[in-house]
């Protein structure tokens, strides 16, 4: 065979061997590169940190069990245990030879068993031999006959031997398990002996990490592939997915490969702990823990003891969720398993890495400290060392889309499920924020899509009749500082802020000029509104006495939703100061602070005003007290002594020609050319140009989202629409120059803007104009949000509602409170809302702070409506919502229920609110029940023995006018029983008898049945009077009522249930059964419109033209 | 490629050694992450602790005793007469002479009664007698006006009138209860489980002049001034205490005394109207 030339090659095998090598190398190296960086990820350690603590809480555990006080007890264990041990070997000794008996036994057992088996085999042969040979007459017969009885009585002893070798059998069996059962027994004592050390020291065993441990081997390099200690936890919520543009994955919750114990209860920090102990002592003392649970509760409670007691506190990430009753915890409602972490915390579920997983600094301080690092790691990821230091390795990333919310913001998470609620139940935070979002009207200018803040009314009165209520003078004055006449007021400030006037920010030539700008636009709003004010004559008060007045709006219910007092005493330092909004409880910050009210309305309007509100606009929020017009003339006279001088004592300056001139050109000149819009103002008055002005500016500032303003309806609302703003990117808002930067507020304090949504939301909240510090914008393109000079908590309030509005959405089924029950009763909370309610009244538990702040007497306050579904029939509710008048239950009080014009639309979601919330039926038949006469003899005889009488009325009464009971004190006593057949649920009655403590907490009716302590059941005082001399007529006369059976009557009278059942039937064989219904769904009084023109009145600045009376009537328009 | 494995081993080691080693974290960093929780640590005074089931301060030989005496500077008020008629019945029981309130008792000479005098700091388990302290409501007036029982001690409330009072007991502490007694001589038996040393008001709804006041006190070294000012309180272990004197009207004083084996002293408490 010819050689084979060698195949040319064109690359050198050599070279290539050399590449190969190389790159093996280079591919090797990488694989370790790899698995050195597997090795060393960052979330590791936060496992072996939680394993380390773990190991040193166990060995102390351990140690407390060895600790010196335990000494003794330990050695009583151990000779317990030795004695223990003892008697085990001599109980196995006992159990060996009583074993041995057994078999031996067994054996003469099985031998005599067999031998009475043959032999009765054999008699049974034997009988029948016997039987042939004597029925065939056989000669041998008499021997059988003889042969058979012997056998029998062979058997018969056979037998008896049999019978006693099984009662030794069984003898010898018990015995030997008697030993058994001994031997069982010390080896279980043994293992409880042992049991805790033992179980400590298998849990032990699962954290050791020490070196050429199991566990330490297994995490080796490479190793930890195959069977891994420390490995990422996770959770896959399939149903709670993330949108990820177009496409739906599943939720994979990491959080728990670092947050080791979240779950775990006894890892609190030592606040959380003192917190926790605290409260489940109290739950303790106050009996609400079941028998059955109360010893756990104590352990709990040591154990939270211990971690108050112990030298380190422990430091997140390892601690325990604080709120495990609520969230995480297997038995809350929010267990870990199905809602996972970053459903509500928010955060990127699937990062591993701290930077990555979306965690959120709450202040400038942690950011710094989670963002520093030592020298080893910069720019890497950060080492063990960092992790100790707690620089966890924090970077901005404007590219995380799902931000954590930080620490005081965490429940806006709550938001994503509970939308569609009014409240949410243990979500005091959130909920309260909501409350402040709707009564800042913060929905008014920026739209909201989202139930909870749509269908609500615009925030600010109507001005359609500005001119009838006040002055220009005032409105000037009030537009430009509303601040300055009330320190508590709502109204925002819109001018004069800090990126036009303050001294730090804007240059001098800029601010004089802003502020000529300024007072231009103001002079132009008050002449707009002014001009197109309506002028209806108000029917001027007759004398009234100021003295009354006071003691009127003190005592009807005004102070339920308003405040008449600037001055409050700080509860720090004792002084007397401004007052602020945060020192009364929010609903009575709904209607305006009465102060100065005397100088910014005039008698006639004021008067006109509490007689009827919706006289002055039809959609005015404050309800009709039904104030005659003698009271009426009271309160305004009392009102108009509510004077603030000084406050008109600031001078107005004109307005500037140049700057009213230059500001109305440029908007003419969006639809002119410079020559057309300079002739248009020159064909123009100042008065009109001002007018001009004023309609632009108004549309500039957006006056008129939050009031009615004519020829601005149907305009969108001024703001950002903030249904979505949680999700907005970071890189979308507008820092300006305040990226990680200081500002001083113009309450003094110092806030520190960070690069966070949150914190850009709430220094925002905080002064709306801080973006524009430093830059240079022209006049127009200044921010204009005004300032509603919220304290740190109010902006933390809304900030958190803002970045809570998110656009992830919830399966269907997971968001709380859609079936349409609930649906019902949000809407009526809705109302409830809407209406203030809970100024007055206790609904759902919350409410009526407002005025209990200005009755002393508990007794004296509007009703607690917690139990009303279950209390008040339907058809008396719905009447009285329309119109409180056709029933006074408690004539004596002084507050009076408001006339709120409701629609029928209205009085029926809040009927089916209470009726539902109370799981009450909708309708009932129960008013034309007849109950029983004997029923009712009883009852009526049980009325007099309870005396009841004594505070109840009895005697039919006028429901609407009822007298009010003519006692020496001042006190009245209890609802007349007549009403009640009318007004209350027939069951209830009854039930309300038994336990009216257990319903309204405080309630003067007296708890007539205690519950025995004991038992729990109803005990009756009647059970043994009804046998005393006193009750002998009683008795007489009950006796015939119970056909002479006076057993059944003494267990009657012992019977609480049956007494109560008695006496509803009494209560309701006296009630009235006719009731006036409500007047039908009133139409306000609108005041007619006289043509005559009054001039009004106008401030020398404000010289103006008469100005045409615009369009008659009322302009309020139906608003919702 | 050794450098890299000795590279790999290094980052191992510092890695696995740094595990090894417990937290460093400094003090003043520990805190932080609590920057803003306000929750406090739950302080369990001896006051809270129920007196039962301890050794029973037997009445030491060196027991002192505190006497004093409570007086009224000023023009004593007068008390107006008390308006029954609302209730016959009540009106019936104060024939000859209409009962009188008594906001503010003083003697004729300027002796202060229903002063509710305790100590306010003394540590130690007392147990409560089991002998109840008696509420009386008589001819619709509560006896006595000013009282005080102890943790755990029963309280029984007696109506000895032919007509109906609830007892409408307004505690801060303890939970408040209101009871009504339609049946004369009938006897509510309460238990009053915290205590509670400053004296809440207990009132009749039925009627609005009733009230009485009533302590609860974790230790037997209280009284209440007789109508002739004076108070004692004795058995008084030896050492510095507080002393408190509580009137309904005029608001409480405290005094610091300190009294030696078998000492008595005597104390003086001067209200002002
Ligand atoms: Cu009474």
């Amino acid at each position: 065979m010819k050689p084979q030339e060698p195949i040319p090659h064109n690359y050198s095998i050599r070279r290539l061997n050399m590449i190969f090598a190389l790159s093996s190398l280079v591919l090797l190296a990488v694989t370790g590169l790899m698995v050195g960086y597997d090795y060393i990820r960052g979330w590791k350690w936060f496992q072996l940190e939680f394993m380390r603590m773990q190991q040193e809480r166990i060995s102390q555990e351990i140690g407390v069990a060895q600790a010196e006080e335990n000494k003794q007890q330990l050695a009583d264990l151990d000779a317990q245990d030795r004695k223990n041990e003892i008697e085990l070997a001599r109980h196995r000794d006992q159990y060996l030879s009583a074993q041995k008996e057994l078999d031996a036994i067994e054996g003469d057992h099985y031998r005599a068993d067999q031998d009475y088996r043959f032999v009765k085999a054999n008699l049974d042969a034997q009988r029948y031999i016997t039987e042939a040979a004597v029925v065939q007459h056989l000669p041998d017969a008499p021997q059988q006959q003889a042969e058979f009885e012997r056998q029998t009585k062979h058997l018969a002893d056979l037998q008896l031997t049999l019978q006693e070798s099984t009662r030794k059998r069984d003898a010898a069996k018990a015995n030997v398990d008697q030993w058994l059962k001994k031997i069982k027994d010390a080896e279980d004592k043994k293992k409880e002996l042992t049991a805790s050390v033992d179980l400590l020291n298998k849990q032990l065993g699962t954290v050791d990490m020490k070196p050429f441990s199991t566990n330490w081997i297994l995490s080796q390099p490479l190793l930890d592939f195959v069977n891994p200690v420390i490995k990422i936890d996770q959770v896959v919520l399939n149903d709670l997915s993330i949108d990820m543009n177009y496409m739906s994955v599943p939720r994979v919750d990491r959080c728990q490969t670092c947050h080791r114990a979240i779950d775990t209860p006894g890892w609190e920090s030592k606040t959380e702990a003192a917190r926790l102990s605290k409260e489940l002592q109290q739950k303790l003392d106050a009996y609400q823990i079941p028998q059955e649970k109360r010893k756990e509760t104590e352990e709990r409670i040591a154990q939270l003891k211990r971690i108050q007691d112990a030298p380190n506190d422990i430091l997140n990430p390892w601690r325990t969720h604080p709120k495990l009753d609520l969230y995480v915890g297997s038995a809350s409602v929010h267990p870990l398993l199905e809602y996972g972490c970053t459903v509500c915390h928010r955060g990127q579920d699937r990062a591993t890495e701290f930077g990555r997983a979306g965690h959120t600094p709450a202040s400038p301080r942690m950011e710094h400290r989670w963002a520093e690092r030592t020298a080893l790691s910069a720019g890497f990821f950060p080492l063990p060392r960092d992790f100790e230091q707690r620089h966890w390795g924090y970077e901005e990333n404007e590219f995380i889309e799902t931000p954590m919310y930080p620490r005081h913001y965490y429940e806006a998470g709550c938001i994503k499920c509970h939308s569609g609620q009014m409240g949410v139940d243990r979500g005091d935070d959130i909920t309260k924020a909501e409350q402040t979002i709707e009564i800042y009207g913060c929905y008014a200018c920026h739209k909201i899509a989202n139930w909870r803040f749509t269908d609500l009314r615009k925030p600010g009165p109507d001005l359609g009749g500005i001119a009838e209520k006040t002055t220009p003078e005032w409105a000037f004055r009030w537009i430009s500082e509303p601040h300055n006449f009330r320190a508590t007021t709502r109204m925002p400030s819109f001018f004069y802020q800090r990126n036009m006037i303050d001294p730090n920010v804007v240059p001098p030539q800029e601010r004089a000029h802003n502020v000529k700008l300024q007072d231009a636009e103001i002079h132009a709003i008050v002449s707009f509104l002014f001009d197109k004010s309506t002028h209806r004559p108000w029917s001027p008060p007759g004398a009234g006495d100021a003295a009354r007045g006071k003691q009127l709006v003190g005592s009807v219910g005004c102070m339920g939703c308003h405040i008449d007092t600037e001055q409050v005493k700080d509860e720090k330092t004792g002084q007397i100061r401004l007052a602020k909004r945060e020192d009364f409880p929010l609903e009575r910050n709904y209607g305006f602070n009465l102060t100065g009210v005397g100088t910014k309305a005039n008698p006639a309007w004021i008067y006109n005003w509490v007689k009827n509100p919706k006289a002055y606009y039809a959609d005015a929020p404050m309800p009709s007290l039904r104030l005659t017009d003698q009271e009426a003339a009271d309160v305004t006279a009392y009102l108009v002594t509510m004077q603030k001088p000084a406050f008109m004592n600031t001078p107005i300056r004109p307005p500037d020609a140049q700057a009213v001139h230059d500001l109305a050109k440029g908007y003419l000149i969006n639809t002119l050319s410079d020559v057309e819009a300079e002739a248009k103002l020159r064909s123009m008055t100042q008065h009109d140009q001002l007018v001009y002005l004023g309609q632009r500016s108004i549309e500039k500032y957006g006056c008129y989202s939050c009031h009615n303003i004519k020829g601005f309806e149907g305009l969108k609302p001024i703001g950002t629409e903030l249904t979505v703003e949680g999700s907005k990117a970071l890189h979308l808002f507008d820092f300006g120059f305040m990226n990680d930067e200081q500002w001083k507020n113009e309450d003094g304090t110092t806030e520190h803007v960070i690069h966070t949504v949150p914190s850009w939301v709430y220094n925002k909240l905080r002064n709306p104009r801080i973006y524009d510090d430093r830059r240079t914008k022209v006049y127009n393109d200044k921010l204009k949000m005004p300032n509603f000079h919220l304290s740190p908590e109010e902006a933390r309030r809304i900030a958190m509602v803002v970045v809570g509005l998110t656009k992830e959405k919830v399966a269907e089924n997971r968001m709380a409170g859609r079936d349409a029950r609930t649906r019902l009763i949000e809407e009526g909370r809705k109302r409830v809302s809407q209406h203030n309610c809970r100024a007055c009244h206790v609904v759902d538990g919350r409410g009526r702070d407002s005025i209990a702040s200005t009755i002393a007497d508990a007794n004296f306050l509007p009703p607690d409506l917690s139990p009303e579904g279950a209390r008040a029939q339907s058809p008396f509710l719905f009447n009285f919502l329309k119109d409180p008048t056709v029933m006074k239950i408690r004539p004596w009080v002084s507050v009076r229920m408001p006339t709120f014009h409701f629609s029928d639309e209205e009085a029926n979601t809040l009927v089916t609110f209470f009726a539902e919330a109370g799981k009450g039926q909708q309708f009932e038949t129960s008013r034309g029940m007849n109950p029983p006469a004997q029923n009712v003899a009883i009852g009526k005889q049980v009325f007099t023995m309870m005396r009841c009488t004594q505070c109840h009325g009895t005697t039919p009464v006028n429901p609407e006018n009822p007298p009010v009971p003519n006692t020496a004190d001042s006190t009245s006593l209890a609802p007349n029983l007549t009403l009640a057949r009318m007004r209350l649920r027939h069951e209830w009655i009854s039930d309300w008898i038994r336990r009216p403590n257990e319903m309204i907490n405080g309630t003067r009716m007296p708890t007539n049945f205690p519950r025995d302590a004991a038992t729990g059941g109803f005990q009756s005082p009647l059970a043994m009077a009804i046998d005393t001399p006193p009750f002998a007529q009683y008795k007489a006369t009950l006796l015939p009522l119970f056909n002479g059976d006076e057993k059944e009557l003494k267990r009657t009278m012992g019977d609480a249930v049956a007494l109560t059942d008695y006496l509803r039937d009494y209560i309701w064989s006296i009630g009235i059964t006719q009731m006036r219904t409500a007047a039908p769904g009133e139409t306000v009084p609108a005041i007619a419109m006289p043509q005559p023109s009054l001039p009004p009145p106008t401030a020398p600045a404000l010289k103006s033209t008469r100005n045409q009376r615009g369009a008659a009537g009322n302009s309020g328009g139906p608003g919702r | 490629m050794k450098k890299f494995v000795s590279l790999l081993f290094a980052t191992t080691l510092v890695f696995s050694i740094a595990c090894g080693k417990g937290k460093e974290a400094s003090k003043e960093d520990q805190g932080e992450d609590d920057e803003t929780q306000t929750a406090t640590v739950a302080t369990n005074t001896a006051s809270t602790a129920p007196a039962a089931a301890a050794p029973a301060a037997a009445v030491s030989a060196d027991a002192a005793t505190l006497t004093g005496m409570v007086k009224f500077e000023g023009a004593a008020p007068k008390m107006a007469s008390i308006q029954m008629s609302a209730d016959p019945y009540c009106q019936s029981q104060h024939g000859s002479a209409p009962a009188m309130e008594e906001d503010a008792v003083v003697g004729s000479a300027g002796e202060l009664a229903n002063v509710f005098v305790y100590i306010k700091d003394i540590k130690g388990n007392f147990p409560a007698p089991t002998t109840p302290v008696t509420i009386e409501q008589k001819g619709c007036q509560y006896h006595p006006h000013v009282n005080a029982v102890m943790v755990g001690q029963p309280l029984d409330i007696k109506n000895d009138d032919n007509t109906l009072h609830n007892i409408h007991a307004l505690p801060a502490v303890n939970s408040q209860f209101n009871e009504g007694q339609p049946v004369q001589g009938m006897v509510s038996t309460k238990k009053l489980d915290k205590a509670e040393m400053t004296p809440f008001k207990i009132k009749c709804d039925v009627h609005g002049w009733m009230k009485s006041y009533m302590a609860v006190m974790p230790h037997p070294f209280y009284a209440v001034s007789q109508t002739n000012g004076t108070f004692t309180i004795p058995n008084l272990p030896p050492g510095s205490y507080t002393v408190v004197a509580w009137h309904e009207k005029y608001g409480q004083q405290e005094q610091k005394v300190t009294v030696g084996a078998k000492e008595s002293k005597a104390l003086s408490f001067t209200f002002k109207g």
